[in-house]
This record gives C-alpha cells, structure tokens and sequence, in this order.
C-alpha cells in the first residue's frame, strides 16, 4: 500500500496510431526496470544491453495487451493505463479517461496534430484531464517540433509551452536542451540509458534564452512568487516547475517535451515532468453518484480510512485469466474482503488482490484509495462499481441509453462461429450499450448500439482480436411505435367448438404514457375478471407490444387500464385472457392514432469558421434541427438534431465538403414522431415486405 | 392549461400593455441591470412567450455557451410548465425547439456583420424567419451610435423585434431620466429601456423609457428570483 499518496500518478498515454505511443511506452518500461536493475547489480555493466529479443518481445505483449501497467520511477508509482486509440465515443473510451489523472499526448513531429488529435484532446477536456504533450519521432526527415507547438495553440486551443529545444532534428537529431535548468541533455550508451549533461551548444544560447522567458512568462500566471522572481530577472527552476503544475492542474497550460522513443531520447525528461506536472490523487476532484437519492452527485474522499468506492474500468482477458481492473477511488480493499457490487446488488468476495507489473503481477494484501489494482475471477460487467456496507453508490450513471440502431451479422464460415460467440458475450459485458440477440424469424444474429461507428468498431475488433470474420447487412434504425391518443376497447375471445372451450372479455382503454414504456393499471371492480387472470391480461398486452402494427417495430409509452370484463367459470384461462389482451390491442390500436418514432441524435460539427454555411446546410438536407452555434476563436460549432436515419454516410460527406477539416460526434438524443412522408413510406415498405 | 391560456395571462401582456403594444417589429428594446440580477432571464422570458404561440426566435449569446443558454431555457420552460400545468409538456418542448435557434459568440469573435451574416445565412438556406433577436451580452459601454443603428438596420429588414442586455455597474452615474450610465448617450437610439433591480424579495422590472411617449407608466411586473419566471406585481 501507499504510504504516501502523493507519490503515486495514474496516468494515460493518448495518440495517434502511427506516433508510436507504443514505442514510447515500451521505453518507459524499460528505463523504469533498467533503473531498478542498476539498482539492484550495483556496477555491473552492459546487463541492458544482454536482454534477448524474446524478453522485449514479452515485454511488447504486455505493453500491447495490459489495460494497466504499474512502474516506478523517481521513487514515484505511476500507474499507466492504457487509452484505446480509436476515435470512437464508446463507453468503453469514457470509462478510461475517468479513471486517469492525468495524460501525456503524444504527437508524431512530422504529421503534427491530427484529425485524431482533435477528438482525443476533445474528449480530455471534457473530462478535465491536465496534459503534457510529447512531440515524438524528432529524428524522421521533416520533423518539426516548432510547428507542432504552434499547431496545438491554433488547433487544440492549448497554451503550449515548449520546455525544451531539440538539439539536431531529423538524422542529427543528439538531445535536448532543457530549458529550466538551462543545460544540455545528450542520451548516450546502447540505450540512451546515460545522461550526459553538458552546456548548451553555443549557436542555441540565445534562442534557448528567448524559450526560457515564454516559459517564465506562460507560467508566472499562474503563480505568484514566480511573477515576482520574474520582474527582478532571477526566477528558480524550483519556482518556474511550481507555476508550469499550477498551470497544468488548472488546465490552463501544457508543457511540451521533444525527443524521439525510437532513438531512446527524451524518455527520462518526459518522466520527470510526469512525476513534477501532473497530478496525484488527491489533487483531482472525482464524484460519485448516490443511487438511493435520485443519483445525486457527491465528491468522492481520497482517504484510506472512508468506505470503499471502487470502479471496475476494464475487464481483461489475459493469458492470467479473467482480470477486472479497479481504480480505487476512496477507502481500502483489502484481500478477503466482502465488497458489494452496486449494478447487480450483490455481494463478492476479493479472492485475489493484485498489482500488474510491467512483466508480472504482485499479489498484494490490500490497496487504497487512488490506487490501480486487478481481481481475479469476479464476475461483473465493465463500469461496475464496488462499494463496502452494501452502499448504493455509483461512479457513472447505471441509466443505460437504449440501443438506436441494429445490423445483422453472420460469420463467415462455420469455423469461425464460435469465436464470433464468444466475441459477443465478452462485449456484452465491457459495453452496456451494446447488445446482442438472435432473430426469432430470419434466425440471424443481431448486433446493436449507439450508432454505426459504435458497431463498426466492434466488427473491426472481432476480426483483429477474435480472429472472427463476419458479413454484415445493411444498419437498420431502431424506430418505435407509440400511441398519440386514448381508445377504449371491449373485446371478447371466445372459442367454444369441440374440446375444451376459450372465454375472456377485457374492456378498457389504452392511452399515451410519457413516463416509460408501459403502464398497467387495474380499476377491475367486483371480480368481474378474477384476480388469478389480471396477470395474464398484463401478459397479453405487453406480447402485443412487441410488434407494433404499423411496421412491426416495439410499441413504447402505453398506459392500459381494464375497468371490465367478464369470465367463464369452465373456459376462462390464463390463455385465454391472453389472447383476449391481444386481441383488445389489435382491435383498439388503430383507434388510437398511432405514430412511428425515430431515434434522434444529437450532432455536433466543428471545424474552422468558413465552414458554417456547408455545416448548416449539411444538417437541413437531413431535416435536423439546429439547436445551436458557437463561434469561438475562428472555430465553429454547429449543434443539431438530426434524425439517425439520415446520418449514414456523414463522415464521407462531411469529409469531402470541407476537406476533411471538420469533424463531427453524435450521441441519442431522443425518440420523435417521424413526419407524415416518412411514416407513408416506412409503412408502404413494411406491408411490401410482410406480403412477399 | 392550454398554451393559449398560458400566453393569455403571461405577464408579458402587462409589459405589452404598459409600452403600448409591445416593443413592435424594427425596434429595440434594452433591459438594463447590474450583474447577476438575471437579464438572461427576462430575454427566455419573453422569447419563450413568443416561442409559445409558435413564432420563431433567435437567441444570440456573446457570453454563454450554447449549452448553457439552452439549459436556461430548459429550466425556465420546465418551471413554467410545471407552474402553469401545461397540457402535452413534451410535443410544445420539442416544438419550442424547433423554433428556436441559438449563435453564441465566445472571447470576442462577436461582430455585426458577422451577425447579420448568420441571420441571412439561416434565413435562406434554413428558412428561418425569426419575429424576435435576444442580444444578451451586447457590450454597450464601448459601443458607437452607428452600431446600434446597424442592429436596428437587421431588424428592420427582418421585421423582428430585437432585445438586448445591458450591464451597469454600481458606480454608474444616471442621467436626468434615471437612464444609467451605459446608454445614456444612446437614448434616442433605443425605443424602449427597462431595468432591473432587486430587493430582498423579487426582481422589480421598470420601465424607464416607452417609445416617445413622454409619460412613462408604472410597469408592475417582477421576475421571480427562484424560479427566474416572471410574474406580475400585486
């Protein structure tokens, strides 16, 4: 356990693919070990450079595949989770990003800041993560950090603050100089492993001067001493290290580290600035949701001695088995403990306890609040929470949005029909939005989600992880039917010819229900239906529902109410009462002005301002609705809600009408009534297709 | 209750009454208060009695973002609603919706022209015709004349009126009219001033300059500081 909870760093390593995020964390892990291996074999040299290729390879395995590696460095943890690369906006993405502190992004020095760039750096603000930035790849030919620093003020909107100078880019590319201790860094030995540290080159003194003072003067705002020290010219490393954390904290500031992972240069510096910059647990603020007050947030308390609060963020399917990672956001867990997982009400007991090294794992006895460990074997879905005292407690809302959109997928061959199962069940417990069923009538499986990215994604991951080939139709809309006003019904199923005889009337009314799905209210007066039957009535109407009359999608927000009926005393049934529910809906549902509903989403288009005109008419062409636009900065950002329907083959078009310079998310917004056109046309499809 | 019912007795109908017939398409009117007294929400206050009778509005924010201004109008409608007990919460909401289009403007990137560009923009391609612009956030202390007759110029063309907020301060001087320091030099610009202050209980709104009418009445309408609907003064 942590003795001292400002030693320890949760942290993320966010990039584009090809800016070797890898690459770097490989190095990372390395330095880490190496250090503690030195350590260890005191004055034996040259042991870095006997590691075989198999052991990297190990190492690489972990790298890739570990959600949560643990490394020590400057008598500091730091816990390095892993941030999923892909643009999409899965739970799975958000989920990670909570549990960080804090995040390095790295940046490919060639390519600069990237479409990708955009959304990661998106989504870490709204999550309020403080960031460093590390421009990478310093030694490719036309590497240029200069411009990536000045790419992230014009397109992330970042204060970015360049803390050291390259010395030699491309092919010459030696160091850095380091701009607060004003010396030069040279990484020398196999592995970049030593630090020399020499004077600044001659030629780079007065541009290493002029670097310094933007520092001084980016980083005075945020702390006072240093304004002083800086107006009468003699600011310390000590107080210019002090602003540039405030800065970082407030998320007013991101300081820039240059070097290259492949050539083994600039990894130690960037480690520095890790453990100087970015935040330990108790600096950051976290809230968790009461769930027995209407999911009231309150602020979690980084102490050991409060009762648990534990997120389960990623499950891992490892070569060590089951592993649920959990980041432990207050009190203590402790190995035989009895904790309580507040989704399923249940209680489960901590059997393992363990901490993932970079090329083990540690079992541990107990772990404390702001810390990341694994369990072993528990059975839970991504996103659960763990609580002590049966505690009714949640770290993200357990309100799962319902899936919008469904595509029927088919494995390629038989031999492949098994992974593609258990593809599915394992992303049907990481992803609470993503469900899976098989087609009572065309026997087809079917996969949906909260979008076409979403699924896409899924698909993707099949195939790469699952080694599972699928085909897929064409995404259909999840519409829903609803009523829009009240009917009455009186209907009586009877079936008395031969054999044992049906009887049932219900009479009644349905009307619109905007509180849910489905209401059932009983004003049966005088047993006129006796009370063993009721259940069956409700039975009826909600298998009715599943299959709306208009184009056999579910039936939503309906309140039935049965005031009257009548029973037979020899051929009442359970089943008859069935059938007669059903037929009541049939017979009342097309009094009752029935409507089709279409998920709506919520769509946001950014990009530079020229682009307004083509974002506002991408959206009307699509019957959206434009909530909103912000202009902010020469960026804007037009809000609309548009139908899902109409939104395959955005990204194309959006692409190509602007140059592939904007960019857009969508999330479910809500369900409306389709327009009159809309709903003739959905109809007229539906009987062609249940007639031929 | 019915919509209809619910713009019948908006108190907005006592402000209509008291600048004798409302502030009336081309013209301006100003809200004036010191920080923090809830401008912002006099603006939804009136455009949501327009969006009620199914007119369109246009809410421009030089300060808030757009998610804030809409929650804005979420909560006033939500209380309103709630208030009045509107019938069919949910189809008026999304139709509120429909008619309602928010530009915000953020660190300064405000400019007439670009205004007008936007107005023209979703007038064309979006069929959008607003009767009313809210202009929360106008920085009126550095404005020139010239400027407040452009405004009105988009105002007139659209046939809309136009709304707008001004900040004064506690050290603002009045001129002889009580006009505060902000507009004074612009009284003759603007068709129709109000102001807002509060004491211990409400927001009182009054009325500090009503077209060229040279008497002005005693508007007794005040805006609930809980609940941000405005109500009328007994």
């Amino acid at each position: 356990m942590f003795s001292d909870l400002s030693k320890v760093r949760n942290i993320g390593i966010s990039a584009h693919i090809d800016s070797g995020k890898t690459t770097l964390t490989e190095r990372i892990l390395f330095y880490t070990q190496r250090i503690r291996e030195i350590h260890d074999v005191k004055g034996k040299d040259g042991v870095g450079a006997t590691m075989d290729s198999m052991e990297l390879e190990r190492e690489r395995g972990i790298t890739i595949a570990s959600a949560a590696t643990y490394c020590q460095w400057d008598e500091h943890h730091i816990n390095i989770i892993d941030t999923p690369g892909h643009v999409d906006f899965t739970i799975e993405v958000e989920r990670s990003l909570r549990v960080l502190d804090g995040a390095v992004l790295v940046l490919c020095a060639v390519a600069g800041v990237q479409s990708q760039s955009l959304t990661v750096d998106r989504q870490m603000r709204r999550y309020k993560v403080p960031r460093l930035a590390f421009v990478n790849k310093a030694d490719r030919s036309g590497a240029n950090p200069y411009r990536v620093v000045e790419e992230l003020k014009d397109k992330l909107k970042l204060n970015a603050v360049l803390m050291q100078l390259p010395i030699g880019l491309e092919a010459e590319h030696e160091g850095v100089v380091d701009l607060v201790e004003m010396r030069a860094l040279y990484f020398e030995g196999d592995n970049g492993e030593t630090i020399r540290e020499d004077e600044i080159p001659e030629h780079m003194r007065e541009a290493a001067e002029e670097k310094r003072n933007e520092i001084i003067e980016a980083a005075s705002m945020f702390n006072d001493e240093l304004l002083e020290a800086a107006l009468e010219d003699n600011a310390t490393p000590e107080q210019i290290h002090a602003g540039v954390r405030r800065g970082v904290l407030d998320l007013g500031l991101t300081p820039v580290f240059v070097g290259s992972a492949y050539k083994n240069k600039g990894v130690q510096p960037l480690l520095d600035a890790v453990v100087r910059y970015l935040p330990d647990p108790t600096e950051i603020e976290n809230v968790a949701l009461d769930l027995d007050d209407d999911e009231r947030e309150f602020e979690v308390n980084v102490d050991p001695e409060q009762p648990l609060i534990a997120l389960a963020f990623k499950l891992d399917e490892g070569r060590f088995g089951q592993l649920t990672y959990l980041r432990i956001y207050q009190g203590t867990l402790k190995k035989g403990d009895t904790i309580f997982n507040s989704r399923m009400s249940r209680d489960i007991r901590v059997g393992r306890l363990v901490r993932m090294h970079a090329d083990e794992m540690e079992d541990i006895e107990s772990a404390a609040a702001g810390d990341i460990v694994a369990l072993f074997g528990i059975d839970c879905a991504s996103g659960d929470t763990f609580t002590a005292n049966r505690r009714a407690v949640a770290m993200s809302s357990i309100h799962v949005p319902e899936p919008v959109i469904h595509i029927a997928i088919k494995a390629k061959d038989r031999k492949t029909e098994g992974n593609v199962a258990k593809a599915l069940a394992r992303f049907v417990k990481e992803d609470p939005t993503f469900r899976t069923r098989v087609d009572e009538e065309s026997a087809e499986t079917i996969i949906s989600g909260m979008g076409e990215l979403h699924l896409d994604v899924y698909i993707e991951r099949m195939k790469r992880e699952y080694n599972a080939e699928v085909e897929t139709g064409q995404p259909q809309v999840a519409y829903r039917e609803a009523i829009s006003r009240r009917a009455e019904f009186d209907y009586t199923h009877k079936k008395q010819t031969g054999g044992s005889g049906q009887y049932g009337r219900v009479a009644g009314y349905i009307e619109p229900f905007e509180a849910g799905d489905f209401e059932f209210v009983n004003e049966i007066r005088g047993g006129v239906i006796p009370t063993e039957f009721i259940p069956a009535v409700e039975k009826g109407f909600r298998a009715a529902m599943d299959k709306g009359k208009l184009i056999g999608f579910p039936v939503t927000g309906l309140r039935v109410c049965i005031n009257d009926g009548a029973a037979h005393a020899v051929d009442s049934s359970d089943m008859a009462f069935q059938a007669a529910a059903r037929g009541a809906f049939v017979e009342t549902y097309s009094k009752s002005k029935p409507q089709i509903l279409e998920p709506i989403m919520r769509v946001a288009v950014e990009g530079p301002g020229e682009f307004q005109g083509a974002f506002v008419r991408s959206v009307m062409q699509r019957r959206g609705v434009i909530v909103g636009t912000t202009e902010s900065e020469g960026f804007v950002r037009v809000e609309a809600d548009v139908p899902l329907s109409m939104m395959f083959g955005y990204s194309t078009d959006l692409r190509s009408s602007t140059q592939g310079k904007a960019e857009y998310t969508m999330e479910f917004a809500k369900y409306a009534p389709v327009p009159a056109e809309v709903s003739e046309e959905l109809i007229k499809k539906y009987r062609n297709e249940s007639d031929s | 209750m019915r919509r209809k019912e619910i713009n019948e007795r908006s108190p907005v109908r006592l402000l209509e009454a008291s600048i004798h017939g409302g502030l009336g398409a081309g013209n301006i009117g100003v809200v004036v208060a010191r920080h923090g007294v809830g401008k912002t929400a006099f603006l939804v206050g009136v455009a949501l009695d327009d969006l009620m009778r199914g007119r369109k509005v246009l809410h421009v924010s030089l300060e808030e973002s757009s998610e804030r201004v809409r929650s804005f109008y979420d909560e006033i409608f939500s209380d309103l609603a709630h208030e009045r007990e509107l019938e069919d919460v949910w189809r008026v909401r999304l139709e509120l919706e429909r008619n309602r289009r928010i530009h915000c403007y953020l660190d300064g990137t405000f400019s007439i022209q670009k205004l007008r560009d936007a107005i023209y923009m979703n007038r064309d391609h979006g069929d959008f015709h607003p009767v009313a612009i809210m202009l929360d956030g106008f920085p009126f202390a550095d404005t020139a004349e010239q400027e407040i007759d452009q405004l009105r110029e988009i105002a007139r063309e659209l046939d809309a009126e136009l709304w707008m907020t001004a900040v004064s301060h506690r050290e603002d001087k009045t001129d002889e009219s009580g006009i505060p320091a902000p507009l004074a030099g612009l009284v003759d610009k603007i068709d129709v001033i109000l102001q807002m202050a509060h004491d211990t209980k409400a927001v009182h709104v009054s009325l500090l300059k009503d077209h060229d009418n040279p008497d002005v009445s005693d508007l007794r309408l005040a805006l609930d500081p809980t609940t941000m609907l405005l109500r009328r003064e007994r």
